[in-house]
């Protein structure tokens, strides 16, 4: 009942918003304002202590006003707009890139092609990404080109004005054919598989055999975008002394810095990087994407550069989840208690590493879930597609393996008539715990949360 | 019709990286009204980190929220950092800044100890004023000190710091080590409506317990975990990335790819765990990242519950739980009424 009631309460709550929506839609032309000396701070921001407090942000007002300047509400005197020919085919040898139409268009101050760029790769692990393609395409949405225009219109009609001329090769695109010998290699030569990792603890041939059932499921995720408000822009400046000047949404200035400083062969002292505020990151924006081709374009041109990435570009162009198939065997007691679980993941990595070992690492340790197994073994493989780059997103492959070991909980609960709450109690982490890699556990405070969840819910509570 | 069905799902999360240097440097520089500047090269990327920084410098100034601000992002003016990555801005960064701001404030103990006719060890810092641990009326107000410092001792009170996890590299073989200096846990449960004739799920409430250590902010923790169950709804349910044949993305706008809006969003009722973790600051942890961990699992065990299909590829869209339901009744074994 009482959720029912909670129910109603947010269907008329949500009326209200719209409502309130309606009502708060600011004017086209802006009115004129005039600010006090004394703006009124909420006094949860004046206390002390100041842990604990509620304190409301500095810049929601800023937020809420519309005035937050992003990347994309900033302009520079003389500013030029650039725009990325993407190639729209997956795996294909590059044999020529014909610009001289699009130079030749009025409006057009500068074309930048792969060879161009000092030097042509990059990656958080493996620098197994270029630029922009120069000699090989490895999925649709690589960069083969980009112009410089007075105007985005004009930067787009010219990328229409280059001709590149591709010899299409064999492509992959799923990570379980990926694996095999005969595969088509993405990087060549050896495998497609870069890289693995395995965790050992206790004997599961052992466990299994100690155990009343043995309960086995193959799960598996999709590849999702990080969707930010505020798609990727960057505005670069390079000067006469020879300092580039790059506005941009990393979410990582530092090593973004050492990124482009390595990718244009130039000091890091000659690079400076400002983030102003991100409207978004969620793990998409922790590399370099386009900054070492503004850079290079606004060096071209003497002239700042902006390029705004479209909805389009965000989707094709920037890192993903990684799609992971999960198989989980997991041996119990009639009890419920896990004696032995043995884990094989393969994750999908696209076209390029980019943040996978860190994915990799994550999902292969967190596999085991927030459980005490003494015996486990979980091995894990990342191969090259030619898809959209997997990388960094929000949990680093924990949502995926928590889908899967979550899930399977869950049946091994129905199968033995267990409650799902008693069942994760039996073997949840405690204080002291030690984890799948023997590091001893401190600050759990696991069941408490679990406790916590179900008091709230009124999950004891007889259902209707 | 609509079957109801509720499912839990729980967590653990580490806080940083695995085994890779994972430092953070800060700069905290006391004004002379006692208000502070805090100088970081994390990236504020709308989760609230710079307020929840800036919190954590007021806290070893003893002085307010307000009496901070916070200068981020730009390679030229302030202190490396890892960024804005992995659920460590809490942790990592606010350990630095937490150590810059201590040092800074030593600087002022030791200019307002001959103030007070005490040695600079028995002085706090607690509510805008230098005290006397012990006896709070003999005091002086912070921005006095801090002008006394700057302007007559020439002692600028300004602190750097740098903080980075310590942790142990995995053996190769075995994986065994300490990757991560420490970790948090959480439970959702979700309760949701499966219609059994279209397959269609509504996720109608998700109670959310979740563990951060010390919450710094209570507010941002629960707009982090709004924020996180909002995009674990996309995961368990719409969002998917299409191909075609030749590899090219089917669905690459909003108009195809299906995420959940504000009207998707069920009631959310977040609880924050009693935990402290000596390690981070003021007992702090992290929460970005785990809040989207166990939504998905949960949501499909409440499925699971509802209608008695397991659904195991995401997202779990109406024609996948659909067509779960018409194999589960092909199934069953046909009951025939007599009569």
């Amino acid at each position: 009942m009482a959720s029912q009631f909670k129910v109603a309460e947010k269907r008329s709550l949500l009326e209200t918003f719209r409502e309130a929506d309606e009502s708060l839609r600011l004017p086209a032309i802006a009115p004129p304002v005039t600010y006090p000396l004394e703006t009124l701070v909420p006094q949860v921001r004046q206390q002390t202590p100041a842990v604990g407090q509620r304190a409301t942000r500095p810049d929601g007002r800023l937020h809420g006003l519309g005035q937050t300047r992003y990347i994309d509400d900033l302009a520079f005197p003389g500013m030029l707009y650039a725009k990325i020919k993407r190639a729209g085919v997956s795996s294909a040898r590059i044999k020529s890139i014909d610009t001289r139409e699009a130079e030749a268009m009025p409006g057009v101050m500068a074309v930048l092609t792969g060879r161009e760029i000092p030097v042509n790769s990059f990656g958080p692990s493996l620098k197994d990404q270029p630029v922009l393609a120069d000699t090989l395409v490895f999925h649709a949405g690589d960069g083969v080109a980009a112009v410089a225009a007075l105007t985005e219109q004009i930067a787009l009609e010219a990328l229409d004005k280059i001709k590149v001329e591709y010899e299409i090769m064999p492509a992959v695109y799923d990570p379980v054919e990926a694996m095999k010998d005969d595969a088509h290699k993405v990087h060549g030569p050896n495998s497609n598989i870069y890289a693995r990792k395995v965790i050992r603890k206790g004997d599961i041939e052992k466990g299994f055999a100690a155990s009343d059932h043995i309960f086995e499921g193959r799960f598996s995720t999709q590849m999702v975008e990080h969707v930010p408000l505020e798609p990727h822009a960057t505005i670069a400046q390079w000067d006469a002394n020879g300092r580039v000047t790059i506005h941009s949404t990393l979410g990582r200035i530092t090593l973004g810095r050492a990124d482009v400083a390595r990718t244009l062969k130039l000091p890091i002292s000659r690079i400076r990087i400002v983030a102003t505020i991100v409207g978004g990151n969620f793990g998409g924006k922790n590399e370099i994407t386009q900054e070492p081709v503004l850079a290079l374009l606004s060096k071209k041109t003497g002239r700042p550069v902006k390029g705004t990435f479209t909805r389009t570009e965000e989707f094709i162009a920037t890192t993903t989840r990684h799609p992971i198939i999960m198989d989980f065997k997991t041996g119990v007691t009639k009890d419920g208690k896990i004696l032995a679980r043995k884990v094989r993941l393969v994750l999908d990595g696209g076209a390029y590493c980019s943040w996978s070992e860190t994915t990799l690492g994550k999902a292969c340790i967190l596999s085991a879930g927030p459980y005490n197994i003494d015996n486990l073994l979980a091995e894990a493989f990342v191969v090259y597609t030619n898809k959209t780059m997997t990388g960094a997103m929000r949990g680093f492959g924990a949502p995926q393996v928590c889908f899967a070991y979550e899930s399977q909980m869950d049946d091994i609960a129905a199968a033995l008539n267990i409650d799902p709450l008693d069942i994760r109690l039996l073997n949840a982490f405690e204080e002291g715990s030690p984890s799948p890699t023997g590091q001893v556990l401190h600050s759990v405070v696991l069941k408490d949360s679990l406790l916590q969840a179900a008091q709230r819910f009124g999950w004891k509570e007889p259902q209707q | 019709m609509k079957r109801r069905g509720r499912g839990i799902a729980c967590m653990w999360y580490p806080i940083g990286f695995t085994v890779a240097a994972n430092p953070s440097a800060a700069v905290v520089k006391i004004n002379e009204d006692g208000t502070a500047t805090v100088l970081t090269g994390t990236v504020e990327t709308g989760q609230g980190s710079l307020t929840v920084l800036g919190q954590i410098a007021a806290e070893e100034l003893g002085i307010a929220t307000d009496d901070v601000h916070v200068v981020s992002a730009d390679t030229d003016a302030t202190p490396m950092d890892t960024g804005a990555i992995a659920s460590r801005t809490t942790y990592v960064t606010g350990n630095a800044i937490r150590l810059a701001a201590e040092k800074a404030k030593l600087i002022l103990f030791e200019v307002a100890a001959p103030m007070l006719g005490v040695k600079p060890d028995q002085l706090e810092a607690r509510d805008r004023k230098i005290q006397v641990k012990g006896y709070p009326q003999r005091n002086l107000a912070i921005g006095d000190v801090a002008n006394h410092a700057q302007v007559v001792m020439g002692q600028p009170p300004l602190g750097s710091a740098s903080f980075n996890p310590p942790t142990v590299a995995l053996d190769p073989e075995t994986g065994q080590g300490k990757p991560f200096s420490t970790y948090v846990y959480a439970t959702q449960i979700a309760e949701v409506d499966v219609d059994d004739e279209t397959g269609e799920v509504e996720v109608l409430r998700i109670v959310a317990s979740h563990d951060c250590g010390t919450a710094i902010n209570p507010m941002l923790v629960e707009g982090q975990v709004e924020g996180g169950i909002s995009m674990g709804i996309g995961f368990a349910l719409q969002e998917e990335i299409l191909f075609d044949a030749a590899g090219r993305q089917l669905n690459p706008n909003l108009t195809n790819y299906i995420m959940p809006t504000a009207l998707d969003m069920p009631v959310i009722e977040v609880d924050i765990v009693k935990s402290f973790d000596p390690t981070g600051p003021f007992g702090a942890k992290g929460v970005g990242e785990p809040t989207s961990v166990p939504t998905a699992a949960a949501i499909l065990n409440a499925i699971r519950d509802a209608v008695g299909v397991r659904i195991t590829s995401l997202p779990a869209t109406a024609e996948k739980v659909l067509a779960a339901i018409a194999a589960k009744r092909a199934q069953a074994p046909k009951r025939i009424t007599a009569g």
